[in-house]
């Protein structure tokens, strides 16, 4: 399967199955919060991989990275990346405001792990009952640093196949109307191989 | 003022003063500097894995440790450069997420940091300084003018340090 070589209507088909596996993980993310979650319409972006880093905003901008892997019949990388002062505000909602710096402390970092893996396990039950799949997300990982930094570990187990990579990227925010929102942005990065059963499943297949 | 050269992922690029290259936001990726001081020409790779493995799909040297550095010196040599003055810096390698793998030898960032080390070895390059591994990223700025290497970091108490 060569991403370059998806026809529109596959490339529609894998937008509106990621618009609603993010639709669950969006319902999930509020009540978490206790607050209303909006979401843009799904990006669905086929890249260079050496310019990953520049779509989420530059390599150097800081940012708190969660990433899954995705196991089962279907295999891939979730990426769950949020702005610093998102992870912030986000972590101060939910674990209250201690003086630290959250995400320096071990509950910070072990709680946004754990919205992670609520946003992926959500998103991968929705997407596994439509393809009927089994899905399964891995334990997740954390980390804060260079958006380029953060974002290279999970490029290399794409860079294995080829040097494009397949992006559904969706973002979203909470809709407290306040001046600082909390912002995030999801992305499903699917093997290629399980692009091509993804697309097989759903009758897509080339 | 020179404007500075971007590479990016997977990239490599050999220059010459009054050049400067830079690598935004190495993770577990090894950035690779090779110079030839007198001729303040030199290279700077972007890579991502250790060796290109067969069954592999596209190729792009710059992805992996051992052909960009087998290319950069390649082409340095072409342009004049002397295997002899040619020395080598290298940063990267991190472990950029926790929790940390249970063998951390295992980790990419590690196998592309003995990659590096072995193919320079085997080409007979002075490895004259490396900051790898750890825990954090780094972006590495490559001047040829001067062959200072500046690395940046987003955290930690030390963000600059020279190479």
């Amino acid at each position: 399967m060569t991403f370059s070589r998806l026809s529109d209507l596959q490339l529609d088909t894998l937008r509106e199955l990621s618009n609603i596996g993010m639709g669950h993980a969006a319902t999930a993310l509020s009540q978490l919060l206790r607050r209303g979650i909006s979401l843009h319409v799904p990006n669905l972006t086929v890249t260079d991989i050496s310019e990953v880093p520049t779509l989420l905003g530059g390599a150097e901008m800081v940012v708190a990275g969660v990433t899954l892997d995705v196991l089962g019949e279907a295999r891939g990388n979730i990426l769950l990346i949020f702005p610093r002062e998102s992870a912030e505000r986000l972590l101060g909602a939910l674990v209250g405001q201690t003086g630290l710096d959250p995400l320096e402390t071990p509950l910070g970092a072990s709680t946004l792990c754990e919205v992670g893996n609520i946003l992926a396990s959500a998103y991968l039950t929705a997407l596994g009952q439509m393809l009927q799949m089994v899905l399964i997300p891995s334990v997740p990982r954390m980390a804060l640093d260079m958006a380029g930094a953060v974002v290279d570990a999970v490029l290399i187990e794409l860079s294995q196949s080829g040097d494009l990579a397949l992006m559904l990227e969706t973002e979203f925010h909470d809709n407290e109307g306040g001046p600082e929102p909390i912002r995030g942005h999801f992305f499903l990065l699917p093997d290629p191989e399980t692009l091509h059963v993804i697309l097989k499943t759903v009758g897509e297949d080339l | 003022m020179t404007e500075k050269q971007r590479i990016g992922i997977a990239e490599y690029r050999v220059a010459s003063a009054p050049q400067v290259l830079v690598s935004y936001g190495l993770g577990s990726c090894v950035g690779i500097v090779l110079y030839d001081p007198d001729l303040k020409l030199g290279g700077l790779a972007h890579t991502l894995l250790p060796e290109r493995r067969s069954g592999m799909g596209e190729a792009r040297p710059g992805k992996f440790v051992s052909l960009a550095i087998r290319q950069m010196w390649q082409e340095l040599l072409e342009l004049g450069a002397d295997p002899e003055r040619i020395v080598a810096k290298i940063c990267g390698g991190a472990h950029m997420f926790h929790p940390p793998p249970e063998d951390p030898s295992r980790t990419i960032g590690q196998r592309n940091i003995v990659t590096a080390r072995q193919t320079l070895a085997e080409l007979g390059i002075e490895l004259q300084a490396e900051d790898v591994g750890g825990g954090l990223g780094r972006t590495v700025e490559f001047d040829l003018a001067s062959g200072k290497v500046l690395l940046r970091f987003a955290r930690g108490q030390e963000r600059t340090r020279e190479l």
